[in-house]
């Protein structure tokens, strides 16, 4: 009795007495509780790492103006200026659906190539136990606008397009430094010797290291699979420089491949690096908020 | 015997009466503007943490800083991947007393919240004044303040300097319930 009515005291004066105590610790549990998987956003500066796509997308209601310059042969020297004097152009206008989901249209100067573009980033990389890569699908129909050459061949409409179809797998290991491997698929309704084949498949890899928040070095290679290897042609390769200025992202770089829609670059490349074949170019990102994000 | 059962009650009412002193959400409201000539910039985030102990007058506040939504996505990007570096810091918090508090009084009443502010992993001791209210279960609490970017090292860099406030003044509201 006497035992218990002194335990009842203790017990009391040491849940009084100790409540502030407690109250500290408790108060900073209720942080502990832990957030569910985070989406890991901005493994890459641009929708494309150079020529290739990456898994970024342009946000919802954002209209991206990208316009690009291949200029000509580095090689070419003082006369040409290094090749500034010849510009390949591309201007394209990517359009964010929803964040995940851009659709686009785009004109090359090479080859007076028309292209309309899709594409969704339907697997987001999530921290904490979430998925470990982004998925990103991208398919592109291009549509050559050179005048049919004057053979006696019969040619439709339907021979001018062509077809890329990719997949950007890609995973942001840390704040810095970003890594996307891309298979690709090309159909071509018509190619320009018979001994080519219609449909050829490339496996790329691309990556991004920033140096800073506004700078990175990016590059990228794609390796036409072994079928795909056809005289005269040759792997991809370009290293350059993402640059962020507030509303536009500068890329500057070095490539094998002038053109800057997927057939071109991805399975129509005549030069290789080692004899010279090089073109300086940019990609300038300008982006509109042109409706409402919610 | 009765005595001591009744003793035992009074005590155990001491622990539920401490537990009753907190108030906390999960939902509380921050949101900020950098004012200049060329451009408002808002944002806010409805995902922010609060905790108050009414009887130690300890307040606490935290808020994911992916958490904070802005009318453009690209400024969204840049908040988190030039200003804020959000992957390396990602929380920012406040953790303080309270004085001037008196838990009988149901008006609003203006109070001081003094703690650390930290913030793209930089503290700093800080004063804030706010003002709170007893509402029918809990309390309801409005503050705001200006942080400086140069105080928590946030970079600004010239060319953006007439787009982005020195200054950034931070509203924030939240409705704490018994936790």
């Amino acid at each position: 009795m006497k035992g218990g009515l002194v335990f009842a005291l203790l017990f009391g004066a040491a849940s009084f007495l100790s409540h502030p105590l407690w109250g500290q610790d408790d108060l900073m549990s209720f942080f502990d509780e832990p957030s569910g998987p985070e989406v890991v956003t901005s493994a890459f500066k641009a929708g494309r790492i150079i020529n290739v796509q990456s898994p970024e997308t342009t946000g919802k209601g954002e209209l991206n103006f990208i316009i690009a310059h291949r200029f000509g042969r580095i090689s070419d020297g003082w006369y040409a200026l290094f090749g500034l004097d010849n510009a390949q152009m591309r201007m394209g206008l990517d359009y964010g659906v929803t964040d995940q989901l851009q659709v686009g249209v785009a004109r090359s100067s090479f080859g007076k190539t028309l292209e309309a573009n899709i594409k969704m980033r339907f697997v987001e990389q999530k921290s904490g136990g979430g998925a470990p890569v982004s998925l990103t699908g991208y398919s592109v129909v291009m549509r050559d606008g050179m005048r049919f050459p004057e053979d006696g061949l019969e040619r439709l409409g339907i021979h001018r397009l062509s077809y890329v179809h990719q997949l950007v797998v890609s995973r942001k290991w840390s704040p810095e430094f970003s890594l996307a491997l891309i298979p690709s698929l090309v159909h071509r309704n018509l190619v320009d010797q018979p001994a080519r084949a219609n449909d050829l498949g490339t496996l790329g890899f691309g990556f991004r290291y920033k140096l800073n928040n506004r700078l990175s070095v990016n590059g990228e290679y794609h390796y036409l699979l072994p079928r795909a290897l056809e005289d005269g042609l040759h792997n991809s390769l370009s290293v350059g420089l993402d640059i962020e200025t507030g509303g536009h992202v500068f890329q500057l770089h070095v490539t094998n491949s002038r053109g800057m829609f997927e057939r071109a670059f991805l399975a129509e490349t005549p030069g290789r690096w080692q004899d010279g074949d090089l073109y300086f170019g940019f990609n300038i990102n300008r982006v509109f908020q042109v409706a409402e994000r919610r | 015997m009765k005595r001591c059962k009744a003793l035992l009650f009074l005590s155990l009412g001491f622990c539920i009466q401490a537990s009753a002193q907190q108030f906390a959400t999960r939902e509380a409201h921050i949101s900020f503007l950098s004012e200049t000539p060329l451009e408002d910039i808002r944002a806010e985030s409805q995902e922010a943490s609060a905790i108050l102990d009414v009887s130690t007058g300890q307040l606490a506040f935290q808020v994911p800083i992916l958490s904070f939504h802005f009318p453009k996505a690209l400024m969204e990007e840049h908040f988190n991947e030039n200003y804020m570096e959000s992957e390396q810091f990602p929380k920012a918090s406040f953790r303080g007393t309270i004085s001037g508090l008196d838990p009988g009084v149901k008006d609003a009443q203006g109070v001081v919240a003094k703690g650390t502010l930290e913030m793209h992993g930089v503290s700093m001791e800080r004063e804030v004044t706010g003002t709170i209210v007893r509402t029918n279960l809990g309390w309801s609490l409005n503050a705001s303040f200006s942080v400086a970017c140069v105080d928590h090292d946030i970079d600004i860099p010239k060319v953006v300097s007439e787009n982005i406030a020195e200054v950034i003044d931070v509203m924030l509201s939240a409705t704490l319930m018994p936790r």
